[in-house]
């Protein structure tokens, strides 16, 4: 059982040192690793004081542990995805604001030439 | 009273075998009714010979550096009709639909300053040969049909390109433009922001070259998207 634990409480690590490797590169903005720490929050309690997660559970009105975790990490995902399509979008529009300028600006000193 | 300065927004994807007769034609039509309607192409970074025509034949343009689609291009002759001072711009498709003709009439209005935004229709005054199929006027009515609830405005040519803006709205698309479905939706912002729009019946052909921008098999999701689009475009809160 411990060393099942063990295991577990090192993959999450592993997590959290790519996330913080990242972080280092800055190929992750900190915006989007918050949400990130926040996942290996919830799964370092849920590995380490597995009896207080069935307990907030029940509590909630989750019957089963698993099923308040699935629900936690699909909302965590949800929200990823809906940071990630606003993030896509807004690039979007300045990508054809730059192309716009920039097409108009070559024209110009194309004809200055 | 000033003469005022127009300017022909031409955007072109892939279209080499229409670019240069339409250019030619309103070359003609300068020349033969003493008027001067500059035209600037915005070639929307086309793969065929559209960049190499317009540069043989020296026809003014704007070579897009990477394709944006329709909005993208058409915002750009926005951008340069304001940074070079134009009185009316005018959207003017590259494909031969529009008849340069045409052109003094839909102005009209905007030069007598009764209207700042113009759209030519092949719906109304039964000028237009073009025709249309049954499902596409469906599609066309169900347009109709959001913009009038978006804005309160009847439209009865959704997606017609050919439009006149003044220099107030040329100020506005500058800034901003729709990307997606730019007909319809700039249309509803510029009504909801309370400027005067109006309907004038022009002749359009049928395209002789190309292929049109709406395919037929994405149809079903381009009228759900239409749509949408149109009704968050009418909550937005007018000035």
């Amino acid at each position: 059982m411990i060393t099942d634990n063990l295991r577990l409480v090192v993959i999450i690590f592993i997590l959290f040192l790519l996330i913080v490797y990242l972080l280092r590169k800055r190929k992750l903005s900190t915006k989007y690793a918050i949400v990130w720490f926040l996942a290996i929050i919830v799964m370092l309690f849920t590995v380490l004081l597995p009896d207080v997660m069935k307990y907030i559970a029940n509590l909630i009105g989750f019957e089963l542990l698993s099923n308040m975790l699935l629900c936690i990490f699909i909302v965590i995902l949800l929200f990823i995805t809906l940071a990630l399509t606003i993030v896509v979008s807004s690039n979007k529009r300045r990508i054809t604001l730059l192309i716009e300028e920039v097409s108009i600006l070559k024209k110009e000193l194309e004809d200055k030439k | 009273m000033k003469k005022s300065k127009i300017l022909l927004i031409i955007p072109a994807y892939n279209e080499e075998a229409n670019i240069l007769k339409t250019c030619q034609k309103i070359i003609d039509f300068n020349q033969t009714h003493k008027i001067n309607y500059d035209f600037i192409v915005i070639n929307d970074g086309s793969l065929d010979n559209t960049k190499k025509i317009l540069e043989e034949n020296k026809l003014p343009h704007i070579n897009l550096i990477h394709n944006l689609g329709i909005g993208g291009a058409v915002q750009t002759g926005y951008k340069y009709a304001l940074k070079n001072d134009y009185d009316i711009a005018v959207q003017f498709d590259g494909d031969g639909q529009h008849d340069v003709t045409y052109v003094e009439k839909l102005i009209k209005p905007i030069i007598n300053k009764e209207a700042d935004f113009t759209i030519g229709s092949r719906f109304i005054e039964n000028i237009s040969e073009f025709k249309t199929s049954f499902m596409r006027r469906v599609g066309i009515k169900i347009i109709t049909f959001f913009i009038k609830i978006a804005c309160g405005f009847k439209l009865k040519d959704t997606t017609s390109g050919f439009r006149a803006a003044n220099k107030k709205i040329i100020n506005e698309f500058a800034n901003y433009y729709p990307s997606e479905y730019p007909e319809p939706i700039s249309t509803v912002l510029v009504v909801k922001k309370g400027f005067k729009v109006q309907e004038i019946g022009v002749n359009m052909y049928e395209r002789d070259g190309g292929s049109s921008s709406i395919h037929s098999w994405k149809n079903f999701y381009y009228m759900i998207n239409v749509c949408l689009s149109i009704l968050i475009a009418g909550t937005r809160r007018s000035k």
